[in-house]
């Protein structure tokens, strides 16, 4: 430094110093705690530490009957409930060799693809306000209401639905479901090209977030990195199009990807997902069939001894149910892959060297929900 | 490529490995020893880049915990499980976390969870439990004061 500073400060010291953000803290979205190693405002390490909200789930699945599980997969990741209930079934179907009906597998998509749509919107809005701008959320919980107000009419809930079942459905969609996604369909891509305008083009949001955080294409795979937080890096990777699971080898739909890995492609990548969503719903929509919601399946659940390993795209990437059955009513082991785990642990080598109010623009990024991880 | 030409593959560079196929997927079993060089070879060779999990299965009746890697490979879209049986009365295994990241994490889970000692890992504390719990708790002989059985319900 070229300027002389006064006697008093010329004797002060540097040192890097520890911070301790969380559990409590808002832009977390949950109890995840981080310690930071800061250099003044630059970041030196990261080291996550989680298990707050550790419930043993999957040695509670170890003592539970299979179709008793389906309601605990809710709450592991609150906000794509139908995607984790989508994983399970189709796992213990492929045990149990269980053909699902037509008419349920495209009900399915369509849940699925709105419960991506409603976690996306959740994840918009918070991220508006993780980075400093309120005004969205405001109209973000307009058309996230819509939807939630969907899901309650066909299960009666809104947040963790219990929506699957293994086989299909318990119960047929009510008439007026049909016209309500329609009338949805018809506005909601007008309302995210506003939103779009709105935040991800706004300038200041984009001076917070373009080239912060920045994950390459290697790093990403190797740390298991997956959803729209992997394809931000540039990678086409996304479960629906490379093993196709339930009616998804029936449409047609494009697979966003980002260029340069950073935190505003991977806002990008969401909006975009948001629009082949909404491209999917149409689809399945138009071609939905008649016939029966529900499989045969026997009453007493033994799936034959084997395992499975079967992966959905949930909104935040690859969600995963690993079964093992010895051949009784309960399953031997369940692990569950959930992506937040995985995507939370490359946080380090996107943070360091950036400033201290980039980590919550960064974890933002990420979708980080807490429950997932801790299990 | 099929599962059947990556069996052929492994097979002429790793004798000795055996393999089932179940739903499609590879299922192969390996040493202890074997393992570190099966993985590289698989990631760089086969083009398996991406590491789904890895876990623990505890099966007492056998006197093994079984240490199970799920892959995927982006490029071929390919899935392969590699699966280490370890001595129950003394797991231990040479970290792959260098090899895939993403093992870091969920070696310290399955360490945990089921004791087994991963060798050389960058930072071998717990994860999830908490700091003074006792115990492996996704082993099959854990008991904990606070489990009580389900009712059964006829």
């Amino acid at each position: 430094m070229a300027e002389k500073l006064p006697a008093s400060l010329e004797k002060l010291n540097t040192e890097e110093y520890l911070l301790n953000m969380g559990p409590q803290h808002p832009s977390t979205h949950g109890v995840l705690r981080i310690i930071l190693k800061l250099d003044g405002e630059v970041i030196k390490d990261v080291v996550p530490v989680m298990g707050y909200i550790h419930r043993g789930m999957e040695k509670m699945f170890e003592n539970r009957k299979y179709d008793q599980i389906i309601p605990f997969t809710d709450r592991t990741d609150y906000l794509s409930a139908v995607n984790n209930n989508f994983a399970y079934v189709i796992g213990v179907e492929k045990l149990l060799g269980v053909v699902v009906p037509e008419r349920a597998e495209y009900l399915r998509v369509i849940l699925a693809e709105l419960n991506r749509i409603m976690s996306h919107l959740l994840w918009l809005s918070a991220y508006g306000m993780d980075v400093g701008a309120f005004t969205p959320l405001l109209y973000i919980f307009r058309e996230r209401e819509e939807i939630i107000a969907m899901f309650e009419l066909i299960t009666g809930n809104r947040l963790t639905h219990n929506a699957f079942r293994l086989g299909g459905f318990k119960y047929d969609v009510p008439k007026t479901f049909f016209e309500k996604l329609e009338k949805f369909i018809s506005h909601f891509a007008d309302n995210l090209d506003e939103y779009e305008t709105l935040l991800i083009n706004n300038v200041i949001f984009k001076s917070r977030t373009v080239g912060v955080g920045v994950i390459t294409k290697a790093l990403a795979l190797s740390y298991g990195v997956s959803g729209p937080s992997l394809r931000g890096s540039d990678i086409k990777m996304d479960v629906r199009r490379d093993t196709p699971y339930s009616a998804y080898s029936k449409f047609v739909f494009e697979i966003p990807t980002g260029k340069n890995g950073d935190t505003w492609d991977r806002c990008e990548v969401r909006m975009n997902e948001m629009r082949q969503s909404l491209s999917i719903l149409q689809q399945a929509m138009q071609g939905f069939p008649q016939g029966d919601i529900m499989a045969k399946i026997p009453k007493i659940i033994k799936p034959p001894a084997g395992e499975v390993y079967t992966a959905v795209e949930g909104p935040r990437g690859e969600v995963g149910f690993y079964i093992i059955s010895d051949g009784t009513e309960k399953p031997y082991r369940v692990k569950m892959r959930v992506p937040s785990f995985s995507n939370l642990s490359a946080l380090k080598d996107m943070t360091v060297g950036f400033k201290i109010a980039d980590v919550v623009a960064i974890m933002g990024s990420l979708d980080l929900v807490i429950p997932e991880i801790d299990r | 490529m099929t599962p059947v030409e990556i069996l052929e593959k492994i097979k002429t560079k790793f004798p000795g490995v055996a393999s089932t196929e179940a739903f499609g997927i590879l299922n192969m079993e390996t040493e202890q020893n074997k393992l570190r060089p099966l993985l590289v070879f698989l990631r760089d060779e086969l083009n398996f880049d991406f590491m789904n999990f890895m876990t623990g299965v505890d099966r007492p009746t056998e006197n093994i915990i079984e240490v199970v890697y799920q892959l995927f490979s982006f490029t071929t879209k390919a899935s392969i499980v590699i699966r280490v049986k370890l001595d129950r009365t003394k797991p231990e295994i040479e970290t792959v976390s260098d090899i895939y990241r993403t093992a870091e994490w969920h070696e310290r889970e399955a360490a945990e969870m089921f004791g087994i000692v991963f060798l050389n890992h960058p930072d071998p504390r717990i994860l999830l439990l908490p700091e003074n719990f006792k115990g492996q708790p996704l082993k099959k002989d854990f008991r904990h004061p606070n489990m009580t059985p389900l009712p059964e319900v006829k």
